[in-house]
């Protein structure tokens, strides 16, 4: 049955923006459930060449905090909800979350998920449920200490605090940040602009990115050398470079 | 051997790589990079010098990548061959046991952007143009930039610049962490040759240690790396030694 948690709205240029706002009625387990098979249906089609994740005004990531289950169901929670932070990492498409409201909790562990942010000044970012005895779930622990450093992830954890857009723009957590309304047609043009690039370039460039960024050099170059000479078999890199020489844009297929 | 597509002078201690191609962009074509590797091997060998500059001043660009109409029909097995030398100089300059310093005085693209991380910080003029176009031209690079970027400014900075394939700019690269440092025009070479010449004053055994040590840092755990300096520590704060 289709729910409302989170809905897909496909444009005509191929984004689809994924409004992902929960409600303050669903337990956490059945948000993710819902994303689950949103990222699947995003992943599947063809048709959809870029992904705006993002809430509506009345929030983003509504659920209710994940308490008085056991350690059993807890522990099923957090496996559930780290395979769809996997999925979203592994979705082959571009995918940029935009922030214009609150951000905390399994929400800002969805976000550092996506590719990267882009936020609005009122944007806020953190782990309030600390307040409950409740930490992150779905890898944002070590997301965002990869992200913006031990120190700054401790800070923020520890007193559960969120921080505003500005804040998040000065550390590194949030890439672009704009006035309020203006997050998420910026966004979308930046998005669009990536979409002109090779699909085939992002999908196996975002794959080494993540596979190398937890391995030792060398070995992440091997992976590199070999993902490099890949792209030398396929159609994109011989359009991508005959259209650079012929002073025109290239029609990339990502074949 | 004369060099072709680069100079190599020596001031003060410290020894300056200039490329210089003749042409606007220094490519970083088969012959660039074979002659970098030997001039980092001849510095590296040289024992008065204490620290390397790598720029591309006075010209227009520090870097671009390969030649495209070279490399448009590249075989898969050429394109791997291609990475593996490029990848064999950057391995290179961070075995060399000097500091090197990126001077990046301009245009810096694809292949230029490795090497610009390939040395151990990069100060840049304020005219700096700095991309990673590979995303536009249907690959990804081949020159360990797809670990080496995430590591310096973050995975999220990193897909943006991967995936975007735009030019950004001095301020841009400063806070994404891209670059160390800016400078106006006309302050930078100076502030390029005071730097080096400062480092270059120190004690080659401290330098060199302190190079292994931050680069091992990246790819051991703490206990390891600890380890490691307690035995460098050792062996070079000993007075009697």
């Amino acid at each position: 049955m289709p729910d409302k948690l989170c809905t897909i709205h496909v444009k005509t240029d191929g984004i689809a923006v994924l409004l992902v706002a929960g409600s303050t009625g669903t337990t956490a387990g059945e948000l993710l459930l819902s994303l689950q098979s949103r990222l699947a249906t995003l992943a599947n089609d063809d048709q959809i060449k870029g992904v705006l994740l993002t809430g509506t005004p009345r929030g983003f990531c509504w659920c209710q905090p994940a308490q008085n289950s056991t350690i059993h169901e807890a522990a099923r929670l957090s496996s559930l909800g780290q395979q769809v932070m996997f999925a979203l990492e592994k979705l082959g498409k571009p995918c940029i979350t935009v922030i214009e409201q609150s951000c905390t909790d399994l929400g800002f562990e969805l976000a550092l998920a996506s590719d990267f942010i882009v936020a609005a000044h009122e944007a806020s970012f953190g782990f309030p449920a600390i307040a409950s005895g409740l930490i992150p779930f779905c890898g944002g622990s070590q997301r965002l200490s990869r992200l913006v450093g031990k120190a700054k992830t401790k800070e923020l954890m520890f007193t559960g605090d969120t921080i505003d857009g500005e804040e998040a723009y000065r550390i590194g957590l949030v890439n672009r940040l704009y006035p309020t309304g203006e997050a998420l047609p910026r966004a979308e043009e930046l998005l669009l602009h990536i979409c002109t690039r090779s699909p085939s370039a992002i999908r196996i460039g975002g794959e080494v990115v993540n596979a190398g960024y937890d391995i030792d050099l060398a070995t992440a170059c091997l992976l590199e050398r070999d993902a490099f000479a890949l792209c030398f078999s396929r159609f994109d890199q011989r359009e991508g470079m005959q259209a650079f020489l012929d002073k025109r844009p290239p029609q990339f297929t990502g074949e | 051997m004369p060099y072709k597509k680069l100079r190599i002078e020596i001031a003060n201690r410290v020894g300056y790589v200039l490329l210089d191609s003749g042409a606007r962009f220094n490519k970083l074509s088969i012959t660039t990079i074979r002659e970098l590797k030997r001039a980092f091997t001849q510095l590296d060998a040289d024992d008065s010098i204490g620290a390397v500059v790598l720029s591309g001043y006075p010209g227009e660009s520090f870097a671009v990548g390969a030649d495209i109409g070279q490399m448009v029909n590249f075989s898969s097995p050429e394109a791997l061959h291609f990475a593996e030398l490029g990848q064999s100089l950057f391995d290179r300059i961070e075995s060399c046991s000097k500091p090197v310093i990126g001077a990046l005085n301009g245009i810096t693209m694809g292949g230029g952007c490795d090497l610009a991380m390939s040395c151990d910080f990069r100060i840049a003029r304020d005219t700096l143009q700095i991309a990673h176009p590979g995303a536009r031209l249907g690959i990804i690079t081949g020159f360990c930039g797809t670990r080496k970027l995430p590591r310096i400014v973050g995975k999220n900075f990193a897909r943006e610049i991967f995936m975007s394939s735009d030019a950004y700019g001095a301020e841009e690269a400063l806070r994404m962490g891209l670059v160390d440092r800016v400078c106006p025009s006309e302050e930078f070479w100076p502030k390029v040759v005071a730097t080096a010449e400062q480092i270059a004053q120190h004690p080659l055994s401290a330098l060199s240690a302190t190079k292994r040590l931050i680069n091992a840092a990246e790819d051991t755990d703490l206990r390891t790396g600890c380890l490691l300096e307690r035995e460098a520590a050792t062996y070079l704060n000993s007075p009697f030694r």
